[in-house]
């Protein structure tokens, strides 16, 4: 119990067989108050959420909505050890996107067939991949824009590392291989397990980020247009997203897909929403690469997994659609900037500062906490948090009409995780070196999703040219959704062994090294 | 039945990707342009002084390196290629055109380029990729006829000076479809009560069009079409049920022999580098160029799962139920090589739809690259042999 | 006065008394505790529910 940062012994805060921990963090007076405020406000967000009679009824319909109990815990995971600004940058983001989550079941219980059933509402929806850029809907400003797999089945795994278990058992026992990415199976598990949501007007599906994606799309897609009579809309960006030769198709798909949307709702697209949204699309940019710029310096300020979820939110799912986002950027920039001017550390050592690269494992997206709290290794930016930094068309002119469709395009192309799963060996191999060098990283953490079959493909050249560069890489082996195939600690282990082994070291805080996880959410 | 006469002519042609027509076209100062996906138009690749060879790596033993390049879970198929390359089993290739079909395809040919595999003593030596449609409609039209200019004519007219005009594209056209009506017939004769031709054999015949020059095995499959008219099949049928083989990849012959071996007849072959769809002979009328014609025919008939669009979707469960139609199959076998994830969606989708809603009955499987005489294959087959035979019989349609 | 004293006592008590209370739970973790509680009987439950399976 201790105001300084590192003073805890953070694995006892665990206990052996339990889905949850001993007791919250005091962080001093100060740092607990605040942290407590917080907690009373997710409360709220949560009591208000349970308040609607159709909400409950969702709750006992859908089992992805169990993991839900988990989301205080959730926070605490990632706010562990943190104290002053890092522990309110932790709280800006997070508690965005809880409130932004639970909006979303909201509204999707309101319209889902199943349970609210608002008929009206639900002819205003349009349904969109979880892993999908949003930018093709930022000139629909009436239009709700809604993702069923996000709440079923990406959050659900934030908040609890086996919700997606049994989702995959579903698709294997169809008869799916047991070797595909389990996000994508685990999302054709929700649809044929009956366990999505019925509503929309229309949806558009994309080809995201793999092979897997793409097909699971096929099976959702089955449901939706053929029971369902809600028609979709395969968006396909190209793969090869940084060729001048593909920029046109890309850009035709957006205009297909704009006049799909506006056929199926009636709604016309609005120049003027959408160069809105472009501004605020280029200021969470701008934010963001300020906060890069910090983590290229001795006293990185917004890095890790809260980097990482908050970029994937605010940059795809979000996409300059939702001004909330814009004043959580300014005020995240605010603090990063006072705990910059301050020389401020997030632990109490910092030994190596790595480049973590690759598909995280989404059960343990906490790792890097871990990372940081253990071995004094600082996540200084990840995979998913390297996207586009391009500056869009913001003024409505007649040329940055034409100009914004080439942009949508190019954001779609440049989605999440396929920026780099795809486009070439360039931007997955080549592009690491060249951030290893820019944020004068001494070593490279690489995720190795286990089905990830664009990243295997890359394993052996990834070894040799960590050899060429004298650059100390660790492989972390896991199976992104699925813990049972290499679970938390194992997933520890992997550092733990190399850290002990290799760099012939001891870690910060032992009591974290191996922990009784297990069952833990 | 009597042995055909070309068939070990055939079957040592699958012996080497470098097999002896590959050497002798390029004796003759022929390009050999390779590829590994079909939907890299073929017949661009065959235009005059150039032909295409399709990559393969028969007889595949150790696969240690190219797992060690990238990792046990990409298929045996992507492994393979690259092992053969580190090898040095395709320097024998003048260019490598592969479009980005799925990611484990796109890596093992990065994987070649980046480690210098291929085109060890040939300075004109490229790699090309290219970016090719996932659902068949104007725009993607639009983008596979760029995508052919940019990365298959352009490189192979500057480069080896090869005529891509429109003339030339039609007269390579004329003769892919030569080669393709000679293989329809050929097929054809599985759809006979008691064909005259196994399906081993016409696996080996087709296989042989996309791995040899076609201009050198022309007239060995006129002569064996002709043999066949008159070819006389067994007294009794020794096959006791019907199949037709659905999936992904197949250039390994045994997976068809091991079928046939089981007691299933293999009467279509609905799986990449087979001949439904890919002998479909390509149609052009004189209003449109050449080139957008066989984009749009090779978009329009892909059956390949990477095509994302609902109609395309629907439309390869639709294709598989007019084949089974067509060449009187009585069950299906849906095969996914091991880490392939697109078919390893489409053989569930495939084999749940083809079941539940069209009613056969249907075996899926998923197989190593190369299947030697696996015995739980054997045993898997024989027994979906025996439930279809046992079907047969519940429905007295069996012993007359 | 008295009786605005009173009330404001009262409030100041409920706040403190909710604060206590609510700050018991939040460092205790009890809230985590009673949802894990809940959710083995939320399990069975969906087990229950009659499912359409189908692709």
């Amino acid at each position: 119990m201790a105001k300084q940062i590192g003073a805890d012994r953070f694995g006892d805060f665990y206990i052996e067989g339990s889905r949850v921990r001993k007791r919250r963090e005091w962080r001093g007076f100060v740092d607990t108050m605040y942290d407590y405020s917080r907690w009373l406000k997710i409360m709220m967000t949560l009591g208000k959420f349970v308040m609607k009679p159709r909400n409950v009824k969702a709750m006992f319909r859908y089992r992805w909505m169990a993991n839900y109990l988990a989301v205080p815990m959730m926070v605490d995971r990632h706010t562990q050890g943190l104290r002053g600004e890092y522990l309110r940058i932790c709280h800006e983001e997070q508690d965005l996107v809880i409130d932004d989550v639970a909006k979303l079941l909201d509204s999707l219980f309101r319209g889902d067939r199943r349970i609210g059933n608002d008929k009206k509402f639900s002819d205003k929806v349009v349904l969109v991949d979880e892993n999908e850029m949003t930018a093709v809907m930022m000139g629909f400003p009436t239009l709700k824009v809604l993702s069923r797999e996000t709440p079923s089945t990406y959050v659900s795994v934030l908040l609890n590392q086996r919700a997606a278990c049994h989702y995959i058992d579903v698709a294997q026992e169809f008869g799916l291989a047991g070797d595909v990415c389990p996000m994508p199976e685990a999302e054709a598990g929700v649809s044929i397990d009956d366990d999505a949501p019925i509503l929309g007007a229309c949806a558009i599906q994309c080809n995201t980020t793999c092979d897997g994606s793409l097909l699971g799309n096929g099976v959702i897609s089955q449901r939706l247009e053929h029971e369902d009579g809600i028609p979709v809309f395969q968006l396909a960006a190209p793969l090869r997203h940084r060729e001048d030769d593909v920029q046109e198709y890309a850009a035709q798909e957006i205009r297909n897909a704009i006049a799909f949307v506006e056929k199926h709702t009636g709604v016309k697209w609005d120049w003027k929403a959408y160069f809105e949204c472009a501004k605020r699309v280029n200021y969470a940019t701008k934010c963001r690469q300020e906060w890069l710029e910090m983590n290229r310096t001795p006293y990185p300020q917004v890095f890790g997994s809260n980097l990482a979820l908050y970029t994937e939110t605010n940059y795809m799912a979000i996409c300059g659609r939702v001004p909330a986002f814009e004043k959580a950027d300014r005020k995240i920039t605010k603090l990063a900037r006072q705990a910059y001017a301050k020389k401020k550390m997030a632990a109490k050592e910092y030994r190596h500062r790595a480049i973590v690269w690759g598909v995280q494992s989404h059960y343990y997206m906490d790792f890097l906490v871990w990372l940081l709290n253990c071995w004094g290794i600082v996540p200084l930016t990840d995979m998913l948090s390297m996207v586009s930094t391009k500056e869009i068309a913001e003024v409505d002119t007649p040329e940055n009409r034409e100009q914004a469709i080439y942009d949508m395009a190019w954001l779609t192309e440049n989605m999440i995780m396929r920026n780099r799963t795809h486009g070439g060996y360039k931007v997955l191999l080549d592009e690491l070196w060249e951030f290893v060098e820019m944020f004068n990283a001494d070593m490279v953490i690489l995720w190795e999703h286990m089905s990830c079959k664009a990243l295997d493909g890359m394993h052996g050249l990834f070894e040799e040219k960590a050899r060429e560069k004298g650059i100390p890489l660790v492989w972390v082996s896991h199976d992104l959704f699925d813990p049972r195939i290499i679970s938390r600690q194992g997933v520890r282990d992997q550092i733990n062994s190399f850290m002990r082994t290799v760099m012939q070291e001891e870690p910060i805080d032992p009591s974290l090294e191996i922990l009784p996880d297990d069952q833990s959410w | 039945m009597k042995d055909l006469k070309n068939l070990i002519f055939f079957e040592n042609l699958l012996l080497e990707a470098n097999n002896e027509l590959v050497q002798k076209a390029q004796s003759e100062g022929k390009v050999c342009a390779c590829y590994t996906c079909e939907n890299t138009p073929e017949v661009l690749l065959n235009l005059d002084g150039c032909f295409s060879a399709r990559l393969r790596a028969p007889r595949t033993g150790s696969l240690d390196i190219s797992t060690y390049y990238m990792t046990s879970f990409l298929c045996e198929y992507s492994r393979a290629l690259l092992e053969r390359a580190i090898e040095g089993g395709y320097n024998f290739a003048d260019c490598i055109i592969t479009p980005d079909g799925c990611s484990m395809m796109n890596r093992c040919i990065e994987n070649m380029e980046l480690l210098k595999a291929v085109g060890k003593g040939k300075d004109k030596f490229f790699f090309e990729y290219m970016e090719i449609p996932m659902k068949a409609d104007d725009n993607g039209l639009n983008l596979y006829v760029l995508q052919c200019k940019n990365h298959i004519l352009k490189p192979l007219n500057e480069t080896f000076g090869i005529d891509t005009s429109d003339a030339a594209i039609r007269k390579a056209v004329k003769e892919h479809n030569h080669i393709c009506e000679l293989i329809r017939a050929i097929g054809d004769y599985r759809k006979e009560e008691n064909p005259r031709i196994t399906g081993y054999e016409f696996n080996v015949i087709t296989l042989a069009t996309y791995v040899a020059p076609k201009y050198l095995i022309v007239d060995k499959l006129e002569e064996t079409l002709e043999e066949l008219k008159t070819r006389q099949p067994d007294d009794t049928n020794r096959f006791r049920a019907r199949v037709m083989v659905v999936g992904s990849e197949v250039d390994d012959t045994d997976f068809v022999k091991l079928i046939e071996d089981s007691g299933a007849y293999v009467c279509a072959d609905r799986f990449c580098y087979g001949s439904l769809p890919g002998r479909n002979p390509i149609i052009l009328n004189d209003e449109e160029d050449a080139l957008t014609q066989i984009c749009r025919q090779y978009m329009m008939r892909g059956e390949c799962p990477r095509f994302m669009n609902t109609d395309k979707m629907d439309h390869r469960r639709v294709y598989v139920d007019e084949l089974a139609k067509e060449y009187k199959a009585d069950g299906i076998i849906y095969e996914q090589m091991k880490f392939c994830d697109p078919w390893a969606y489409e053989k569930m989708m495939g084999s749940q739809i083809l079941r539940n809603k069209y009613g056969y009955p249907v075996l899926a499987v998923d197989r190593p690259y190369s299947i030697g005489t696996s015995g739980q294959m054997q045993t898997r087959v024989q027994a979906f042999v025996e439930s279809i035979e046992i079907k047969k019989i519940q429905r007295g349609e069996a012993n007359g | 006065m008295a009786l605005f004293l009173h009330v404001l006592k009262i409030i100041a008590i409920v706040i403190v008394a909710l604060f206590a209370l609510t700050f018991t739970v939040y460092i205790f973790n009890l809230d985590m505790k009673l949802t894990a509680a809940i959710e083995p009987w939320l399990l069975k439950h969906y087990d229950k529910i009659d499912r359409d399976q189908h692709l």
